[in-house]
This record gives structure tokens, C-alpha cells and sequence, in this order.
């Protein structure tokens, strides 16, 4: 008989900025603040110690100084492992592939319970300084890197063109940026909580035209542990859980932009995957209540919610500046308050995208509550959305 | 022509000189399969269309059509004394997307035509794009 995999307990740091410089008398450990979320994840999952055998982590960013810091948690919280001790990687997937190392341990039957964790330290940076390395991430390192681009200046040009070939205004991609403050207004775990109004937005400088400060991601750091269980775990244990319902991944063959000219902003990747993850859950996307994407810019996030149907291709800066996409809004996006007012620490965003999705299932969202939210979607990416993994999520009372 | 070295020159191997050298002498060109005729870019000394086929160099007319662009004022560190500056995606007549740097500074609507020049620093060629009835910076 098949297994089905469930999220049954979180434990999450606030984004925001942790990390402490290196000349200062007193350091932020990432290693202490982890094993923190580990213990009280583990309390709110209501499981034991030897109940888990996956450590299913995220890589730390370069700037953490304990490395095999998977191997090394397992060896600081002495944690034996029968399932697997790992650090995935993959860009901004990175969260995802560690809560798929996790789910894939439970359904090989290696693991009862596992861990889907990490922290990612980086505010400490320079802006100028990161893109250095991200440059290099985002494209062809001899043939796009030489230009000087950054991860954001691709959502920038992926505005442009939504702009020129939809009509859409400036003002209507900016109201994402306000939306999502405003839920963030009501998430205890968010870094940005003070509302803005449009003008806000608008009036700030350019970045990446037409984007704005506000309209790119914050600088972040973060801590999330998952506890990640058998469903037969999950139902052991008496009280409300998150049943993963689906899952879909796809990857284009691209990295960055095609060489064949395509249609850059239809997010090909995400539309595979959603529509195979909608069909293995035997719904469709009118059946989704709330969705956390990955969107690390404005624009991303109306491009992706139109990529996985739930909004008409063409209409999301105008549902989003409608109030559609808001709490109460025919379908509330980034209830968290997303990358922008959430938090952006890359490596384990993903994992952020959970923790909403299960406060939301549980019904413990507090005021960000999606009225009688029973379904929720993540998604996850790579480059441009060149990647994609989707996951449909069921809160089972 | 610039006055200084590239913040972040490209390496060059011995099968991609084969297309510096082309743009030092003011050509602009790719790899195709010999048998499937796909073209790709950067060139690669593989066709990714068939991985068996021969592959064969190809001269592009360095014409297309701005796709995208961004300008761009936070930049990476070694990018500092340039900015800001634009960087566009465009597609070339033969059905390549190519990015680059985008030199006009003023109106550039999409889906303009552009050519692509060829741009030297002291160390190296580089290109980039602008609007065929725009005046270069």
C-alpha cells in the first residue's frame, strides 16, 4: 500500500537580520539557533527524539563557518539516523529539495519521521557584494555574467514585457508589494509588519526599472524545522495535521533564458508542473483556497499565479490591485506576506512557504486566517521559473 | 571602445576562441548541428538538439529585436563604475536569443529592431545591442 506523507509540527525563527558581523564580541550561532527550532519543533509535532530518522537539510550559505553542517547537526543534537543526513542545493528550490529529501525517505519507508530544516545567514553581506556570487548563479557564467545581471534585473525584464504586451500599469504590479505588507501586518513571523500605501511603492528609487526598493526582496535571515511524518504517524497523534496531496516538479532544460526564442513570462516550467500536481490531486484551480509562490519581485508573483491558473492569463496585476489576490479576495496570495514583507532568506524560503501553508491548514493563522481553508499550494523554482516544484497541501481536522 | 579592462571578463577555452576571435573581426556567430541544422547559443562544441550529430560553425547577421530590457541600478560589485546601465534579451533574425548589454539611453520600445555591436576593452571583445534607429552611447 502506498504511503502519504504529512507535516505534522513546525518550528520557525522570524525573518529578519540574526546574523552577527565577524568582528563581533558576541556571535550568532546558527548551529545553536537550529537545534532550538529542532527541539521545539519536535514538542509541537508531539513526537520523540527516537521517533526521527531523516536529517534533511538545506545548505548554509557561504558565509556560515561550520560546514558538513547537516552531519554536524546530526552529531550536536545526537540524533543516530537509520534514513539520511543531507544538505540539498538548488538555488532558489533549495527549502523545497529538503522537505523533498524528507518526504521521499518516509514514502521509501526508510524513515517514520523526518526533518525538513535549515537556516540561511546572509544579511550581514554587502548587496554589492552578493550579486557577485548571484551573477554567477543566474546565468552563463562567460557568456551572460560578463554583462553585469542580477537574479532581479531577469524579473525586471519579465515586467517589461507583462507590461507591453498585457497593459498593465505600473501602479497595478506595485499593488503586490502593498497587498503582501499588509498581510505580513498580521504575521508574527514576518520582517517587514508596518503597512505602506501605493505612493510608498511608487515613490521610492529604482533598482531595476520599473521595480523599485520596495518591489525587490529584503535582505534576510531565517530558521525553519519541519517535522515530516508518515501518515499513519500523523493520525496517532489526535490533532490536526497537513496531508501532502501532491507533488510535481519540472525543469524546462534551461537555464536562465532559452536560446530559443519563447514566450519568457508564460513560466512554462510552472505550468507543467501545476497542472500535473492539480491532476494527481484530482482538482483543479478553482479548488485552491490560498497559494504560497515563490515570487521574489512583484511581478513573479502575478506571472506564476497566472502560470498555475488561478487567475486568467493577462489579469493578475489587475486581481491584485482589485483586492482579489488579498485576504478575503477570491484567492489570497502570499498570506505570509510573501518574499517582500515575509522575508527572503533564498536558501530556505521554500520551507517558509510551508510553515504558512500548515498555520493556514490548522486553522492557527490567527488574523491572516484563510476562512475554512482546506486546500493550499506552494511552488518553489529555479532561474526564471525555468523550474518548478509544486506541492498541493490538505489540512485533515 | 573602453578605456579600461572588463569588471568580469568571459574565459575563454580552446573551442569557444573560435567565436571571440570571430566578434574581434566584427562577426557574430554560433554553432549548429550539422544533420538537424538547430542552432544554439553560447556556441557549444556539442549539438544539444542531437547529441551524436557533427557540429559546424555558423555566421549570424547580428539582427533582431529587443525582447526585454532592464535598467539596472543596484549592480554587482565589479560592475560599480558602469552603472547604471542596461542589460535586454533579444532575438536574433535566425531564432536565437541572445542577452547582452542594451547601449541606447533613451526610448527603446519593445520588439524594436536592434543590431549587435561589437564593444572593446583594453583586454578583451565584448558586444551588445542597440536600437537600429537609435544613436549609440
Amino acid at each position: 500500500m502506498s504511503k502519504t506523507v504529512a507535516i505534522i509540527g513546525y518550528a520557525a525563527l522570524p525573518c529578519g537580520k540574526w546574523q552577527t558581523p565577524p568582528e563581533a564580541e558576541i556571535a550568532t550561532l546558527e548551529h545553536e539557533v537550529l537545534a532550538g527550532l529542532v527541539i521545539e519543533a519536535t514538542a509541537d509535532a508531539g513526537i520523540e527524539k527516537r521517533d526521527i530518522s531523516s536529517l534533511c537539510l538545506t545548505l548554509p550559505r557561504e558565509y556560515t563557518r561550520q560546514k558538513y553542517f547537516g552531519t554536524f547537526m546530526a552529531s550536536y543534537l545526537k540524533l543516530a539516523c537509520t534514513g539520511s543526513v543531507s544538505e540539498a542545493l538548488g538555488n532558489g528550490m533549495t527549502g523545497g529539495l529538503a522537505f523533498e529529501n524528507a518526504c521521499n525517505d518516509i514514502l521509501l519507508g526508510r524513515s517514520k519521521v523526518a526533518l525538513a530544516m535549515g537556516i540561511n545567514f546572509e544579511s550581514q553581506a554587502k548587496a554589492a557584494d552578493l550579486m557577485m556570487s548571484s551573477m554567477r548563479a543566474v546565468g552563463d557564467v562567460d557568456f551572460q555574467a560578463p554583462f553585469g545581471i542580477s537574479p532581479i534585473a531577469w524579473g525586471a525584464m519579465d515586467a517589461m514585457r507583462y507590461m507591453h504586451e498585457t497593459g498593465a500599469t505600473r501602479e497595478q504590479i506595485a499593488s503586490v508589494a502593498v497587498k503582501n505588507r499588509a498581510h505580513a501586518a498580521l504575521n508574527p513571523l514576518a520582517q517587514f509588519r508596518t503597512p505602506l500605501t501605493l505612493a510608498e511603492v511608487l515613490n521610492k528609487p529604482p533598482i531595476v526599472s520599473p521595480l523599485g526598493l520596495f518591489e525587490v526582496p529584503p535582505r534576510s535571515d531565517g530558521a525553519v524545522c519541519l517535522v515530516l511524518a508518515e501518515e499513519d504517524v500523523a493520525r496517532g497523534l489526535g490533532k490536526p495535521y497537513v496531508r501532502i496531496r501532491s507533488r510535481a516538479f519540472y525543469h524546462e532544460g534551461v537555464h536562465q533564458v532559452s536560446d530559443e526564442p519563447n514566450d519568457m513570462i508564460a513560466l512554462n516550467a510552472l505550468e507543467i508542473a501545476g497542472s500535473s500536481a492539480y491532476e494527481q490531486a484530482g482538482i483543479g484551480p478553482g479548488d485552491i483556497d490560498f497559494g504560497e509562490l515563490y515570487a521574489a519581485v512583484t511581478i513573479m508573483e502575478i506571472l506564476a499565479s497566472e502560470a498555475l491558473r488561478l487567475i486568467p492569463r493577462g489579469q493578475g496585476a489587475v486581481w491584485a490591485a482589485q483586492g482579489r489576490t488579498s485576504l478575503g479576495g477570491t484567492i489570497p496570495l502570499a498570506t505570509s506576506g510573501g518574499l517582500l514583507s515575509r522575508g527572503h532568506p533564498p536558501y530556505i524560503t521554500p520551507l517558509y512557504s510551508f510553515v504558512e501553508a500548515v498555520d493556514q491548514l490548522r486553522g492557527t493563522a490567527g488574523a491572516r486566517q484563510v476562512a475554512s481553508a482546506e486546500l493550499g499550494l506552494t511552488a518553489a523554482e529555479l532561474g526564471n521559473y525555468n523550474a518548478a516544484l509544486v506541492h498541493i497541501l490538505e489540512g485533515i481536522h | 571602445m573602453r578605456d579600461y579592462a572588463h569588471p568580469y571578463p568571459p574565459r575563454i577555452s580552446d573551442f569557444t576562441k573560435t567565436f571571440w576571435h570571430a566578434l574581434d573581426d566584427g562577426r557574430f556567430i554560433t554553432t549548429r548541428g550539422a544533420r538537424s541544422g538547430g542552432l544554439t547559443f553560447p556556441p557549444k562544441p556539442f549539438s544539444p538538439h542531437e547529441w551524436g550529430e557533427p557540429i559546424e560553425w555558423t555566421e549570424l547577421s547580428g539582427q533582431g529585436k529587443l525582447y526585454s530590457w532592464t535598467t539596472m541600478y543596484a549592480v554587482p560589485a565589479a560592475f560599480q563604475r558602469e552603472a547604471p546601465y542596461r542589460v535586454c534579451v533579444v532575438d536574433l533574425d535566425e531564432g536565437i536569443r541572445v542577452v547582452t548589454r542594451l547601449l541606447s539611453d533613451g526610448a527603446a520600445p519593445l520588439d524594436s529592431p536592434i543590431e549587435l555591436v561589437v564593444i572593446r576593452y583594453t583586454d578583451c571583445t565584448s558586444f551588445a545591442a542597440r536600437l537600429l534607429s537609435g544613436a549609440e552611447t
